[in-house]
């Protein structure tokens, strides 16, 4: 009888958990907001399974990926004419121990209204993005011609090969860049490029990195050095009707790399490198180092971390190339401290070698 | 006083059983964060040099001792490693040894703020597992 009771108990424990947030509830209907197409479409990506505390100068701790989500908000409801969807990648969490809850969160705002929220299962094997490539292929607005396109990822340095260990919460499941450029491909669809892909993760100004995703992209910012926790500043997306008026992505990014990399410097001890790649413009180099940057990343898969480590590729002969610098701009502080502190610049491209 | 000791240990290791690998983490963090509050909580250099000197040894000991633990594996060896050298180059810099510029009393407070925001880059961060991290941080508590 006891054993029945418990196992009643358990059950209902089970359902409710399941039901416990349910899985979609959207705040307002697809109503005034239909009408008129948004002009800006934004898609926010904030990993969040994983190690991602971080202080400022007077010891007061932060989560990156909350601190990013509350910003993402307040980007998404102070720009009246955009769409924009967020989707927050959690730690799996259990209620009473046994129970999973679902480890993605979705937001969706329209003409800076919440229209829709739900909580939703990540991929629970390789991660492709099925789930957020679903939910948005289901919200997105019909897309105008002058339709600017901003996609925004925040995490941890994306892995270029290997990806085992990148969630806290699932060690087996593997996650690399290519796993990205195939969700922002799946994304695009036979649509246009985005118009913009913010990087906010560390090393992520690689060849192989740049080159996988410039099929979706036409400027990608990114950190080709380590990046600290508090990651690029969201400020400039709070108004872009103010901020990107005429649509000049160029000019708008080089705006937001400076804003950021004025941001971090103010607290940041640690090495600051914000650059801006033009797409088009870097394809020349991109193709004359794929070879060696490939070779270099097939010999470095059998290596311990402690083996390799990244480099400016300017340090690098095989990569000194005439055009390095063509089509990059960077923002560049040496770390204040450590081996490098008197380090004048940075090439803007970040590489691999193995360890003295 | 062993009983509180023993009291605290099993909070610890049911809390980070419970939460995770990432909490183990976080407690190294917020380590480093307290060194940091308390050398910015003196104006007297020498103390401020000697929190830093302190804290690093205490966590390069508990690294130590987990690394010949032999419920280390070798790939979490190869992490503790590359803590212990980053560790180290910090106490090298602190003292102007191998090569390293002496960090000057002026610049202590912002050394302490480098050390904590060095573990808190948005980079892959040093792989060690459940188990070991537990180790240090129960090695860690114990010295503090």
């Amino acid at each position: 009888m006891l054993l029945v009771g418990v196992g009643c108990l358990a059950l209902a424990l089970f359902l409710f958990s399941c039901s416990f947030i349910s899985p979609a509830h959207r705040v307002t209907p697809l109503g005034e907001e239909g009408v008129f197409p948004p002009r800006y479409s934004i898609v926010c990506i904030i990993h969040g399974d994983g190690g991602y505390l971080y202080h400022d100068p007077r010891g007061n701790a932060y989560r990156a990926d909350e601190e990013t989500l509350a910003k993402a908000k307040t980007v998404a409801e102070r720009n009246p004419q955009a769409e924009v969807f967020i989707f927050h990648e959690k730690r799996r969490k259990h209620f009473l121990l046994f129970f999973p809850l679902r480890d993605g969160k979705f937001y969706y705002y329209r003409h800076g209204r919440l229209l829709a929220e739900e909580s939703y299962w990540r991929d629970q094997g390789q991660s492709r993005f099925d789930p957020e490539v679903e939910l948005y292929q289901r919200f997105r607005a019909e897309a105008r011609p002058q339709l600017v396109r901003l996609f925004l990822y925040f995490g941890h340095e994306i892995p270029e090969f290997g990806g085992a260990g990148y969630d806290a919460s699932y060690s087996k499941r593997t996650f690399t860049i290519d796993d990205l450029a195939e969700g922002l491909k799946r994304i695009t669809g036979d649509s246009t490029k985005f118009d913009l892909i913010v990087l906010s993760t560390c090393f992520s100004g690689t060849p192989h990195t740049i080159a996988a995703l410039a099929p979706y992209g036409r400027y990608i910012i990114a950190s080709p050095d380590n990046l600290h926790l508090s990651y690029f500043d969201l400020d400039p997306f709070e108004q872009l009707d103010v901020g990107l008026p005429a649509g000049d992505v160029s000019a708008f990014a080089k705006t937001f790399a400076q804003h950021a990399f004025n941001r971090l410097t103010e607290n940041i001890q640690t090495a600051v490198t914000v650059a801006v790649y033009d797409v088009d413009r870097v394809q020349g180099f991109l193709h004359s180092v794929d070879s060696v940057y490939e070779q270099a990343l097939t010999t470095l898969k059998g290596e311990t971390p402690a083996s390799i480590e990244h480099c400016d590729c300017a340090e690098e002969p095989a990569y000194i190339l005439p055009g390095m610098s063509q089509g990059v701009d960077v923002f560049y502080r040496p770390p204040r401290f450590g081996r490098l502190k008197h380090k004048q610049s940075h090439s803007g491209w970040e590489c691999w070698r193995f360890l003295k | 006083m062993l009983a509180r000791t023993a009291f605290r240990l099993f909070i610890i290791l049911f809390v980070v059983f419970y939460a995770g690998i990432a909490f183990g983490q976080d407690v190294l963090q917020k380590y480093l964060n307290d060194t940091s509050l308390k050398v910015k909580a003196t104006t007297d250099p020498s103390q401020k040099r000697e929190i830093l000197n302190e804290s690093f040894e205490k966590m390069s000991k508990a690294l130590d001792k987990v690394q010949r633990s032999p419920l280390v594996s070798k790939e979490d060896r190869a992490g503790i490693n590359l803590l212990k050298a980053s560790l180290q180059e910090k106490l090298d810099e602190l003292a102007g040894l191998n090569g390293y510029e002496r960090v000057s009393d002026e610049q202590l407070d912002s050394f302490s703020d480098y050390v904590v925001q060095d573990m808190e880059q948005a980079d892959r961060t040093v792989t060690i597992s459940l188990v070991t991290l537990l180790l240090i941080i129960i090695i860690v508590i114990l010295l503090v």
